[in-house]
């Protein structure tokens, strides 16, 4: 077909298979096109028998792991981007009024439902939740978008793709590691966001029940990230292109579970209607979405 | 019933690619300008029709009941509800457009075919032109009975999802050089974005976003009288669609192959 330029082109003409089958025969196909690829940081070992599947998702996924230990590129730049997304939080809500930034807020009664804003500043409770969302949001497009940056640098995506792998399981290792980092980060900034924003003031006992959303947001976020990032990571104007993609197919994951978290951290009377079906609907997002972009990305990686 | 007759065109078609167009599908090029002018007319005639027969839907409480017309009057009558005739019938063929959208672009990853991808993407343009006039009619609405411009309801939301899916899927497209990968990844765009789109409006109407009141009536059963004009405006709509997305269709193709003999042509000049 049209060779694209001097990239050197992957797949065998055709398309391999239309299924999600183990394409065990693309290396045999077209090996004199191309020179021997880097070795991707993984014995190339060719044993009799082929490893188990679990195996090589084991092999994949630390590739990720121990290429992020030794730069720590992605982590780090996660971190402080975050800090300034709080930065800017910061001087956003400087001027609210005491409640907003102040510790004088214990004068809101514990359990108190937020809806009614209290007269010298707005209740930062109620839009905490959402603010936090923005922030994870916003933080993973620059993680995800970075996830295959290295990789293309540094020719390994090329490397994964020669080995003759089931071509889901790349997709399920790539999604774990970036829902590892995306969990990590979480861990440091989440903090950060309570002790910046939410210390002054009195949280709902249920405060703890906020470890649902982010689980099921990240594992959504991390998912279908890395089939967007697969996509946009080979055009032109890749990380904006990434983020146009990215908001709009993670809306509906967005707005479930910012109604679960605030739910969880203004304490509403109602947990099974306010808390409960937002993560209702969080989780079918996800068993959906999930099983989707785990489908498509075969073709996806295959061209 | 659109549906069916894209199908029908569709199966007729994969036959005939490289050779003339197939004597079914001349038919239906042929037949395109009646069915567009037919479509324009079969709305015109449901919006005539809106006005005149259909009876102005009672509203809010009047502030103060009046004596109009020999009869007493408590409620206002809508006559902007009239937009309902219009902002319907186009929404639903967006998602038509849409769904198009999203079955080609699976076609074309099952079968590599070039000429899916197309149609894929002449459908989602069809889409988008709906969306868009769903948005506009729907503004109108909002800004004339609920007084503001914008507002998180959950229809407006989850359209304003979907025309940001469709625009996203063409800044994909535009950014994608190589025409083999640009199917894929669009088809695989395609696809998420229809299912997200779903997603997004059973998840916007489950969940009650703030103390906006839902202002919508589902009115199942509509009174014959307005259910005739609705449904000639949709029956209209789906052809004017149905033909944008053919005339649509046969330009790209030509365009394409004025494409391949420019290049021919240079390369007959340049051997020569």
């Amino acid at each position: 077909m049209t060779a694209p330029g001097e990239r050197v082109d992957n797949s065998p003409g055709d398309l391999p298979t239309g299924s999600l089958g183990v394409l065990p025969n693309n290396l045999s196909n077209n090996p004199p096109a191309k020179p021997p690829a880097k070795p991707p940081a993984k014995p190339a070992n060719n044993p009799p028998t082929k490893p188990s599947g679990f195996r090589q998702f084991c092999v994949l996924f630390n590739r990720d792991i121990k290429q992020e230990l030794r730069t720590r590129q992605m982590l780090s730049s996660m971190g402080i981007y975050a800090l300034l997304v709080l930065v800017v939080f910061g001087a956003a809500f400087a001027h609210t009024g005491p409640v907003a930034t102040s510790g004088v807020a214990a004068v809101l009664p514990a359990g108190t439902p937020a809806s009614p804003p209290t007269s010298p500043g707005i209740s930062l409770i109620s839009i905490s939740g959402g603010l936090m969302w923005a922030m994870i949001v916003f933080t993973s497009l620059l993680g995800l978008a970075r996830s295959f940056k290295a990789e293309k640098e540094a020719d390994g995506w090329e490397g994964v793709l020669l080995v003759p792998l089931d071509r889901s399981l790349i997709f399920l290792a790539k999604a774990c590691a970036n829902l590892v980092f995306l969990l990590v980060v979480e861990a440091v900034t989440i903090p950060l966001f309570y002790v910046f924003f939410l210390s002054g003031l009195e949280l709902a006992a249920s405060f703890w029940l906020v470890a649902g959303p982010l689980l099921v947001g990240s594992a959504g976020i991390a998912g279908v990230g890395t089939l967007l990032a697969t996509l946009t990571s080979g055009t032109r104007g890749t990380d904006v292109l990434l983020a146009i993609l990215f908001v709009p197919v993670i809306f509906p994951l967005l707005y479930t579970v910012v109604a679960a978290t605030t739910a969880a951290l203004v304490g509403s009377p109602d947990m099974a209607l306010d808390y409960a079906r937002p993560m209702v609907l969080a989780a079918a997002y996800d068993l959906i979405m999930l099983p989707v972009c785990w489908l498509l990305y075969d073709f996806i990686v295959s061209t | 019933m659109c549906e069916e007759a894209v199908k029908d065109k569709k199966t007729t078609e994969r036959d005939d690619k490289a050779v003339v167009e197939g004597a079914a599908t001349a038919l239906a090029d042929r037949m395109l300008l009646p069915l567009l002018v037919a479509g324009a007319l079969l709305a015109s005639l449901g919006f005539v029709l809106a006005f005149t027969t259909a009876p102005l839907v009672v509203g809010a409480e009047a502030d103060v009941p009046a004596l109009i017309g020999g009869q007493m009057v408590t409620h206002k009558l809508l006559l902007s509800q009239k937009i309902f005739f219009f902002h319907v019938p186009v929404a639903v063929v967006s998602f038509i457009g849409l769904f198009v959208m999203a079955l080609y672009g699976l076609r074309f990853l099952r079968q590599r075919d070039q000429i899916y991808d197309l149609k894929a993407m002449v459908a989602a343009e069809i889409a988008l032109l709906f969306i868009v006039m769903t948005m506009l009619s729907g503004e109108l609405w909002e800004r004339f009975e609920w007084g503001v411009w914008w507002t998180w309801e959950p229809r407006l939301t989850t359209y304003l999802i979907l025309m940001l899916l469709v625009i996203a899927y063409f800044i994909l497209r535009a950014g994608i050089d190589d025409p083999e990968r640009r199917a894929v990844f669009a088809s695989a765009f395609g696809a998420i974005a229809f299912v997200d789109g779903l997603i997004s409006l059973a998840v916007t109407r489950l969940i009650p976003a703030g103390a906006h009141p839902v202002v919508f009536r589902t009115d199942s059963g509509l009174p014959p009288a307005m259910l005739v004009p609705f449904i000639l405006t949709l029956l209209g709509m789906l052809l004017v669609a149905f033909g944008l997305y053919r005339f649509r269709l046969r330009e790209r193709r030509l365009h394409q192959q004025l494409d391949e003999l420019k290049a021919s042509y240079e390369n007959q000049k340049g051997m020569h």
